[in-house]
């Protein structure tokens, strides 16, 4: 029978059932659904529908198609081969390029219905099946492992006479993934990935489709497990990076142990302040005059006399090799510039050296020497003499000049000489000063008569200073000098003695008389007041002053002080003692204790007072 | 007679030497049929997507009333299925799919033309698609005929399959009804191109299983 006739009779049953059960429940069957039809090689082709209510009532499901252009129906030939609710048309049945017109039809006992009808053509519903024999090697190169995927073509489709048309489709990912990497691999059946990891799980799928149609299902996962592998530059910077840590490693403990030592390298230790008597523990414990009194050192600031310092003096005495000295100022000049070389090496022991002009050696060791000690005229004296010795003592031109402190060890008569350049030079310049000086202050000051000075350096000073008034030897020097040489002059020297020091620095003199035979002039001045140390000059040159109403000093004219020296200098050349010097002199107190340099080191030094 | 002979040997020597031009023209059968079959495979990739869009918006109308049995090339008589089509001769099927080619050469100078004026919101889409429509199947008739020329004297025969509308329609409807009938139309029987052509390319290359 035809398809045609075929619902009728299953109408009128349906029909029946329905006027004769009105209420048992049972019910035609829902409309069914054609869910899709594929063709997995363009030859054949299935059907699959979905059905409907089955209306309580065993329901029969029935499939007719019909092709186009054609009105007749056909039924579905084969409801088995594809499974349940599926009609399989087989290649009799398949005709390409044209539409089917397909529907399904359930029916049972109440009746029947029928489905929406599809159009299908075949060409435009294939889906192969999935690729076979998928096989994942793990191969390798010069860059490592990587995987090749080798299948096989689903069976059904015919490629070999170019009915069908595949390309491939590949996807990999790690088993603990979850995003798949999809690799297109065209019309051919393998594949090589690269770039995996080495060490891991992988899991590889294939899936096919037509040139045009639909993909097909993915293959089962093939699991392969890539090999460890350690490249070989990896390998070499995981030794680098080894060998460096243990050289920081060892690095580190080594300066770890020699942290001191490093210490003291990169950070030399800042010296801090010592001082002694210092204790922490005092300080801490809070009683500051238990510390304090701890500063102090006994026995300093010395108290004792100063009659213990000051055994020793010089003793100085007028000599007619003074005069002679003195009027010679070419040959002081030159001494003095010959003594002027050598240089001043005073480091503090307040030697009598450079400014001194007290204890100048004269050249002629035995003789002058005393007499250079006699004058005991600061610079003056020592340059007097050494300018006066100059042709009698080879010594001065030589610029033999021996520092003080042996000059000091051994007191009285010794040969004592003085290096000081600038002793020299200042008793060179004292010496006309001498002569410029004490002229002029006798005769600017001369009414004044009262200048007196003596300069000596510091140690010398001390020890062997002679005190004696300048006015005289300085008038008699004035008197001398402009006449040059031959003006015989007796210095008159007065000499002192230094009694004390009291704390003030104050040399306290007190006029000497002098065993050869004390200048008459000087004899003016046995009662004289002390001389009070003014200042002590840069040039290891104490300042003396007198003391009480007489403003007496001494300036240090003949120093390296240019303020204080050139005019005196030039006034030498002159003959004519400076009116700057007069000036300084008329207003010594003030004037030169501003002009005033600290001798030597610019302070006291105690070590020679207190040795 | 020398005079003769010498023209005779001329046109031979003539002859052969067009012979063997012919023959050894630089383009091998493979690879014209390689360069075929991907035109063609372009051409229903383009006819597919041109029938999605004009899908988007509108429901196929008036399916039900045309039939692609009402298509203009059905007359022609093709395999409809594989072990048909694999027992037509290659020059055969060459000749179905260059006639089929043919057939379409009107009908798709007329969409080209109604595509511009179409009332749909993809016109420019479907313009576009349409011209290059155009285009493949112009450059894929020239290399057919070339593969055609190749194969020899027997593929020579062409059917005719005249088209004989000039216009889809007056109204919108008609014209949108009438564009989609021709495109359903087209898309079928370039299918069907593809596919011989695609066996005739597998059928000519024996020395590359991997291809096929």
């Amino acid at each position: 029978m035809g398809i045609s006739s075929g619902p009728k009779p299953f109408l009128t049953v349906g029909v029946l059932f329905i006027l004769l059960s009105p209420a048992t429940g049972f019910s035609a069957p829902g409309r069914p659904r054609v869910i899709n039809c594929r063709s997995p090689e363009k030859e054949t082709f299935t059907c699959w529908w979905e059905p409907g209510d089955d209306g309580g009532l065993p329901t029969t499901y029935a499939l007719y198609y019909r092709l186009e252009g054609s009105e007749t129906i056909y039924e579905c030939p084969d409801y088995k081969t594809a499974g349940e609710n599926s009609c399989f048309f087989s290649k009799n049945d398949t005709s390409l390029w044209v539409d089917y017109n397909i529907s399904v039809v359930a029916s049972n006992d109440m009746g029947k219905s029928v489905s929406e009808p599809v159009e299908v053509d075949v060409v435009y519903i294939v889906q192969p099946n999935t690729p076979e024999s998928v096989m994942v090697s793990v191969l390798e190169d010069n860059h490592g492992p990587y995987l090749r995927v080798d299948w096989e073509k689903p069976q059904s489709a015919d490629t070999r006479s170019g009915w069908i048309t595949l390309v491939y489709q590949l996807r990999v990912k790690q088993a603990k993934d979850e995003t798949w990497e999809e690799y297109d691999a065209g019309m051919q059946k393998y594949y090589n990935v690269f770039s995996l990891h080495s060490g891991k799980e992988y899991m590889v799928q294939v899936r096919c489709k037509p040139d045009h149609g639909f993909w097909s299902e993915w293959t089962t996962p093939v699991y392969i497990q890539m090999p460890d592998y350690m490249p070989k530059e990896r390998s070499m910077w995981i030794m680098v990076a080894v060998i460096s840590a243990f050289l920081i490693l060892l690095f580190g403990w080594t300066m770890n142990v020699k942290q001191n030592s490093v210490k003291h390298c990169l950070l030399p230790p800042v010296p801090g302040p010592k001082i002694q008597g210092f204790d922490q523990q005092l300080l801490k414990n809070g009683k500051s005059e238990e510390m304090f009194n701890a500063l102090v050192i006994p026995g300093f600031p010395p108290t004792s006399t100063y009659e213990d310092l000051l055994v020793e003096y010089l003793e100085v005495y007028d000599d007619e090799k003074r005069e002679l000295v003195l009027n010679e100022k070419n040959l002081i000049e030159g001494s003095m510039k010959s003594k002027s070389t050598s240089s001043d090496n005073d480091s503090g022991r307040g030697s009598c050296d450079s400014r001194t002009l007290l204890m100048e050696k004269c050249v002629d060791e035995s003789g002058t020497e005393q007499e250079l000690s006699q004058y005991g005229e600061a610079s003056w004296a020592s340059s007097d003499s050494e300018g006066r010795d100059n042709p009698a003592s080879p010594g001065l031109e030589d610029g033999k000049v021996q520092m003080w402190p042996s000059v000091l060890s051994s007191p009285q008569s010794h040969n004592f000489q003085q290096q000081h350049p600038g002793g020299l030079r200042a008793s060179h310049h004292s010496v006309p000063e001498i002569s410029c000086v004490s002229p002029q202050v006798q005769t600017c000051c001369g009414q004044q008569d009262q200048l007196e000075g003596f300069q000596f350096s510091k140690p010398g000073l001390y020890r062997y200073a002679q005190m004696y008034s300048m006015d005289t030897i300085e008038c008699k020097h004035v008197a001398q000098e402009p006449q040059s040489q031959s003006q015989s002059q007796s210095l008159s020297a007065e000499y002192v003695e230094v009694q004390t020091v009291n704390q003030e620095n104050v040399l306290l003199v007190t006029p000497l008389s002098n065993p050869e035979g004390p200048n008459p002039e000087l004899s003016d001045f046995s009662g004289e007041d002390y001389s009070k140390v003014r200042d002590v000059t840069s040039d290891n040159v104490l300042l003396l002053q007198r003391d009480l109403s007489v403003s007496q000093f001494v300036g240090d004219y003949c120093q390296d002080q240019i303020g204080q020296v050139d005019p005196c200098f030039l006034q030498q050349q002159q003959q004519e003692q400076t009116c700057k010097l007069n000036a300084h002199l008329h207003h010594p107190a003030s004037t030169l204790q501003e002009d005033m340099r600290l001798a030597g080191n610019g302070y006291v030094d105690t070590t020679m007072m207190m040795s | 007679m020398a005079r003769r002979s010498q023209s005779t040997r001329l046109h031979l020597a003539v002859t052969i030497l067009m012979c063997a031009f012919v023959s050894t023209d630089g383009v091998d059968m493979n690879d014209l049929l390689e360069r075929a079959s991907q035109l063609s495979d372009k051409l229903h990739s383009l006819s597919t997507s041109l029938t999605n869009d004009l899908d988007s918006h509108f429901p196929p109308i008036g399916g039900k009333m045309m039939r692609p049995s009402m298509c203009h090339t059905s007359s022609l008589q093709i395999p409809n299925d594989k072990d048909q089509a694999l027992r037509v001769p290659e020059n055969e099927l060459l000749s179905l799919a260059r006639s089929l080619l043919l057939a379409w050469s009107d009908p798709l100078a007329l969409l080209s033309t109604e595509s511009t004026t179409l009332p749909h919101p993809e016109r420019s889409n479907i313009n576009s698609k349409t011209k290059e429509l155009q285009d493949h199947t112009n450059s894929l008739g020239a290399g057919l005929e070339r593969l055609a020329f190749k194969m020899g004297p027997s593929s020579e025969a062409l059917s005719s399959l005249p088209f004989y509308n000039n216009n889809l329609g007056q109204d919108k409807i008609s014209r949108l009804a009438n564009f989609h009938f021709l495109l359903s139309c087209f898309r079928r029987d370039s299918h069907k191109i593809d596919s011989f052509l695609k066996v005739l390319r597998c059928r000519a290359a024996k020395m590359r299983p991997e291809m096929c």
